[in-house]
């Protein structure tokens, strides 16, 4: 359904940015190299004929006991040419940074800033990355597959007077 | 492996309970060509035909066969299709040959497995709700995989005994039996009694004992293992809980120095039972049932906060509390502040214990201690009742004397402070406190993991994280560093040997700078030749049995 | 009330403030920048969401609006959950929808299972009957809590009026008013009731009317109509790059509805138009959300005329569970009941994004599976989480009372927002 997006992408894209692609359940998927990863979004939206002008989503998966440890998954759309593919940037444990692509897509802000939350990985660039979803005092990041569901952290309690 | 999903462009590890590797490469032999499925594998002579299908991925069901076992033929279940053979053969009897062509999933030979479901299912009583195999039932498996139509006959069953108290841990209910004879194969061929047989014939066989026999033999556990449905249960695991609530944590047993592999089993932060792990080179398949109950002793009597005294305290104070006596001790004369070492805690506890006390405390005295000897068999079961006795030796390099020569020690006054790491076995019984007059020291600092005696006549007390909570290594009888996983958090307040032994450290002025257990293996594997050619591993989840396949 | 008058201008004279003569000349009174806090608890955050406001005087020069107040970790429980026992969840996510939550969560399953094509034609229309209906009570609280925050109380019960007959019928169908859990993997839990029919369209009719009443209230009252129009516009251009979707962007010009872009189970049959705003204020989103309640309307009218019999879930013995009779009654549907249940149903691994036209805009569920019974990640794309951070764009520059219609024509729902 979107396999002018994977071809225009290998077709333009020929340093070994895009590692792989393909096709499942309808939907095109493609993984990027981490350091190409802003270029190969921007180059999404731009171009006439992907023409990806909406970020439909940002999220992370933990594959835990896998390397890389976590991927950064995409999702991007366009409301032109009513297509969509999904990105993997697949980030390791030890260095969990990503470009942001806050420049891109002004709305990729929130999304993550979740991503930050819940899994740990840093986006560079990003212009307020702070949690968003815990509370600021949290320690952790809860939707790695190596914190317990049933872990329990102290209330805080905050300081009078103290904003926030 | 654990589990987890690939992403996309990568091999999907199916999700299985972890299991050891095996054991030492065969020696080269003869191959044979098989082609399996239209697929040619090659294969060394003589392999099982069901191993090698299920080796290529082909999931042949089967009921009776048993990797540990001799395999009689009887169930029926794994019939392939083998060319040029009029009738399906049963592969789990059958040697590989070279040239054969088997086929797996032949529509014959689908509809054959679901004939000998059909014929197995036509009894079996409907209990699963009630029966504690449930979840993990190899019956259950295969009739969900292989056949899903329903039944056709009247619903007439054979009725026999449900509830047959067999043995002295086992419960046996005579209608679940599906007759694959793999528990009288376990009492012959495993614990080498002969306690279980078959009686009458046709729908009404029973599973009974043989005249004048109980199930009593000490592996009388691994029938409950092998059985592939609920018809015999143990009788210490009867309702307890669920198997699909269970999680799955590799190990090692801690109750002799055999070191037998097991898998924990845990719901809630609770042990449920121990169950063996495949190792060909320790264990093969089997533990005994006394290796099966350690688990008991990790929710009863244990330590489970700091105490100065006889009253409970936070870690801060104790260790303050303890420095302070063990520096005073130390600076008054080193050479009677003594150490006990343990058979009982992990190679990392040890070597960090054996650093401080040698390298930076130089006390004068150092001992081994461990719980007694006891009986053995040529079976599985060691004498040597501590998990760590080779480990504990290997670290102590000839430095550690026995608990005789403390006791000597302590009645002289040759020692005035004692710091133990692993309490079980010094003070043992009524007349221990006679015997080993622990209260002339002027300083009694003891990790522990449960409130026994020595625990409650020391000046301070520091709560042990228990094998089960514990990530580190284990040194067997054969010299074989295996690894042990945690499977619960520490009870209590509690922390692993190591790291109470980093902050007791810090107390008396030395820097052991560790924040993991991999962090003191890795410089204990550098140093210590008999840790050469251990391993980590990787890390790993806890796996919930509902998730990963049936057991049986 | 004439729009000239700032109202930093109105002079307080003994408790009575009324504009004075040179009030109209009169240059703003000077201000020291104050920082409010709205929320968490606050009747007009209506899902719990806080929001720190920088205001000088009645202007808003800066807002930081905080989430996360209401989650339960809905992604992490899934994670230890099957398959089937993540229904309970999607429920509460967007609260006053929650069928559409079920549907869109079985459809990305069913797609990974592959069996997306085999869900029966009955429980297709059953999908898209409760869906809408779930559709206008996300209307109709939305609409009836926006315009009771500006005062217009009857609106509001008469919408929560309207909006109870549906819940009723919904109880009948599914046991329960707002957590339906309806939806099964393959199909529907259970077959509609026998009189669903003629209660619904009675039902629509009535609805009809109160639907026009309110219009008659609110469409040109003075008071709401000022309160509304041209407050927290959004153009295209921002919706497109702000990721929205749903009435929040179709108000704004992005002609986007999945049903009509994407149609998924059978809306590809029905004659129904998606209305699209011009202006992108406050009132556009209010309009396009009455003209969706009656386009639902017209799309249940002929998803009743079209409803087929047949069965309502895919005849897998695998992925479906036998009846009862079965059941208690034979070990081989026993073990089939319990292996379904207990092992989860067993989905091959892959990964999917699939996406459908929720109550605030495209509702997208990405399944991560490993082959076993339970998710290894399920996250749900959240329609109204874009919605809610463009309001740290547009709130500065408004007047505090401007927060409040703001807010609620997003329709932010904390279940879902949060998750």
């Amino acid at each position: 359904m979107a396999q002018i997006v994977l071809d225009t992408l290998l077709g333009h894209f020929k340093n070994g940015e895009i590692l792989q692609t393909g096709s499942q359940h309808g939907n095109e998927w493609a993984r990027v190299r981490r350091d190409a990863w802003l270029s190969v979004a921007t180059f999404l939206r731009d171009d006439p004929t992907t023409a990806m002008n909406m970020l439909s989503d940002l999220t992370a998966v933990d594959r835990f006991g896998h390397e890389p440890r976590f991927d950064v998954v995409l999702h991007l759309y366009s409301v032109d040419k009513k297509h969509r593919v999904r990105l993997y940037g697949g980030v390791p444990e030890e260095d969990p940074t990503i470009d942001s692509v806050v420049s891109a897509w002004v709305g990729a802000n929130w999304f993550e800033r979740e991503a930050f939350d819940l899994y740990g990985v840093r986006f560079k660039g990003h212009p307020d990355l702070r949690r968003i979803l815990m509370y600021p005092e949290f320690v952790g990041h809860p939707l790695r597959k190596d914190y317990p569901k049933e872990k329990r952290q102290p209330l805080v309690r905050r300081q009078m007077g103290k904003a926030d | 492996m654990s589990t987890s999903a690939a992403g996309p462009g990568s091999a999907v590890p199916v999700a299985v309970v972890p299991k050891a590797g095996s054991g030492p490469t065969p020696a080269v032999i003869e191959s044979v060509n098989v082609t399996i499925d239209g697929k040619p594998h090659q294969f060394p002579k003589g392999t099982n035909l069901l191993e090698a299908c299920n080796q290529v991925g082909a999931n042949v069901p089967f009921f009776c066969y048993h990797a540990g076992l001799s395999s009689p033929a009887v169930c029926r279940q794994c019939l392939v299709d083998v060319k040029g053979q009029p009738k399906p053969v049963p592969s789990c009897y059958t040697p590989v040959a070279d040239k054969m062509e088997v086929t797996t999933a032949s529509p014959r030979v689908l509809d054959v497995r679901r004939q000998m479901l059909e014929f197995t299912l036509l009894n079996h009583p409907i209990d699963c709700p009630i029966c504690d195999k449930a979840g993990e039932c190899t019956l259950q498996k295969h009739y969900f995989d292989w056949d899903a139509k329903f039944a056709r006959n009247d619903g007439i069953k054979v009725h026999k005994d449900k509830v047959v108290d067999i043995g002295k841990h086992i419960v046996l209910d005579q209608e679940r039996c599906i007759l694959c004879t793999r528990c009288i194969r376990v009492c012959d061929e495993v614990a080498k009694t002969h306690e279980l047989e078959m009686a009458n014939r046709g729908d009404h066989e029973v599973l009974t004992t043989a005249p004048g026999h109980r199930l009593d033999n000490p592996y009388s556990l691994n029938t409950v293992d092998v059985c592939p449905v609920g018809a015999l249960t143990a009788k210490d695991f009867r309702f307890a809980m669920r198997a699909w609530e269970l999680s799955s944590t590799p190990s090692v047993c801690p109750g002799c120095a055999t070191g037998c592999n097991v898998e924990i089993h845990t719901a809630r932060g609770h042990v449920y039972r121990l169950v063996p792990r495949i190792n060909q080179a320790v264990n093969k398949h089997w533990m005994c049932d006394e290796g099966r109950f350690t688990y008991k002793a990790l929710h009863a009597e244990r330590l489970a906060a700091p105490r100065i005294g006889n009253s409970p305290t936070d870690w801060d104070r104790a260790l303050e509390e303890a420095g302070k006596k063990l520096r005073a001790a130390l600076d008054a004369d080193a050479s009677k502040v003594g150490v006990l070492f343990s058979a009982q805690t992990t190679n990392e506890d040890l070597y960090l214990l054996e650093r401080l006390a040698f390298e930076h405390l130089r006390v004068g005295k150092a001992y081994l201690a461990g719980r007694d000897q006891g009986w053995h068999d040529d079976i599985l079961v060691s004498a040597d009742k501590n998990p760590n006795t080779a480990g504990a030796i290997a670290i102590g390099a000839g430095r550690l004397k026995n608990l005789m020569d403390l006791a000597n020690d302590l009645r002289s006054g040759a020692i005035s402070a004692l710091l133990v790491l692993g309490a079980e076995g010094v003070l043992v019984g009524e007349s221990a406190a006679a015997a080993m007059p622990v209260d002339r020291l002027s300083a009694l600092v003891v990790i522990g993991t449960h409130t026994d005696l020595l625990v409650d006549s020391a000046h301070v007390a520091l709560p042990l994280a228990a094998w089960a909570e514990v990530d580190g290594t284990f040194t067997n009888r054969l010299g074989m560093v295996q690894r042990i996983r945690a499977a619960l958090p520490p009870a209590g307040d509690a922390l692993p040997g190591w790291e109470i032994v980093t902050h007791l450290a810090r107390r008396l002025g030395v820097t052991l700078d560790f924040s993991t257990p991999k962090a003191v293996f890795t410089e204990a594997k550098q140093k210590l030749a008999f840790m050469k050619d251990a391993e980590w591993g990787r890390a790993m989840l806890p796996v919930q049995l509902r998730f990963a396949g049936s057991r049986g | 009330m004439d729009q000239s008058i700032a109202p930093s201008s109105r002079r307080v004279v003994l408790g009575v403030s009324e504009p004075t003569d040179d009030a109209l000349d009169a240059p703003d009174l000077p201000t020291e920048p104050m920082p409010l806090n709205m929320g968490p608890s606050h009747p007009a955050m209506h899902g719990t969401v806080r929001m720190v406001l920088d205001v000088e005087g009645e202007k808003i020069t800066s807002a930081d609006v905080q989430i996360g107040y209401l989650h339960r970790c809905f992604e992490k429980e899934s994670e230890s959950a099957t398959w089937t026992q993540v229904f309970p969840y999607t429920d509460r996510l967007n609260y006053v929808s929650p069928m559409l939550n079920n549907v869109g969560y079985a459809m990305a399953v069913e797609k990974l299972l592959g069996i997306d094509k085999q869900v029966p034609e009955r429980a297709q229309y059953i999908r898209v009957l409760v869906g809408e209906m779930s559709r206008i009570t996300d209307h109709m609280t939305c609409l009836g809590a926006g315009a009771m925050e500006l005062g217009a109380f009857t609106a509001f019960l008469y919408m929560l009026k309207a909006r109870e007959w549906f819940y009723e019928l919904l109880e009948e169908v599914s046991g329960a008013r707002l957590t339906h859990s309806y939806m099964r993997i393959g199909g529907v839990c259970d077959d509609l009731t026998p009189d669903f029919v003629p209660r619904l369209t009675d039902i629509l009719k009535r609805s009809r009317v109160v639907l026009e009443d309110v219009s008659k209230l609110l469409d040109r009252n003075r008071i709401f109509r000022d309160r509304m129009d041209g407050i927290a516009i959004i153009t295209r251009e921002e919706a497109i790059a702000w990721s929205l979707t749903g009435p929040v962007a179709r108000s704004a010009g992005l002609a986007y509805d999945v049903r009509k872009d994407h149609p998924y189970l059978v809306y590809d049959r029905f004659d129904f138009d998606v209305p699209i705003g011009s202006v992108g204020d406050n009132f556009d989103r209010y309009a396009v959300r009455v003209e969706e309640m009656k386009q639902s309307m017209r799309i249940l009218e002929q998803a009743m005329e079209q409803l087929p019999g047949g069965p309502v879930v895919v005849n897998d013995p695998r992925i479906t569970l036998p009846p009862k009779s079965e059941t208690y009654n034979s070990i081989e549907a026993m073990i089939a009941h319990f292996k379904i249940i207990m092992d989860g149903i067993h989905v091959p691994p892959g990964e999917v994004y699939s996406f459908t036209e929720g109550g605030n805009g495209e509702l997208g569920f990405y399944l991560v599976s490993d082959g076993t019974g339970r998710p290894w990640k399920c996250r749900v794309r959240p329609p109204c989480f874009p919605a809610v951070q463009i309001m740290m764009k547009l709130l500065p520059g408004l007047f505090l009372a401007d927060v409040v219609p703001t807010f609620g024509m997003m329709n932010m729902i904390g279940g879902e927002c949060d998750r």
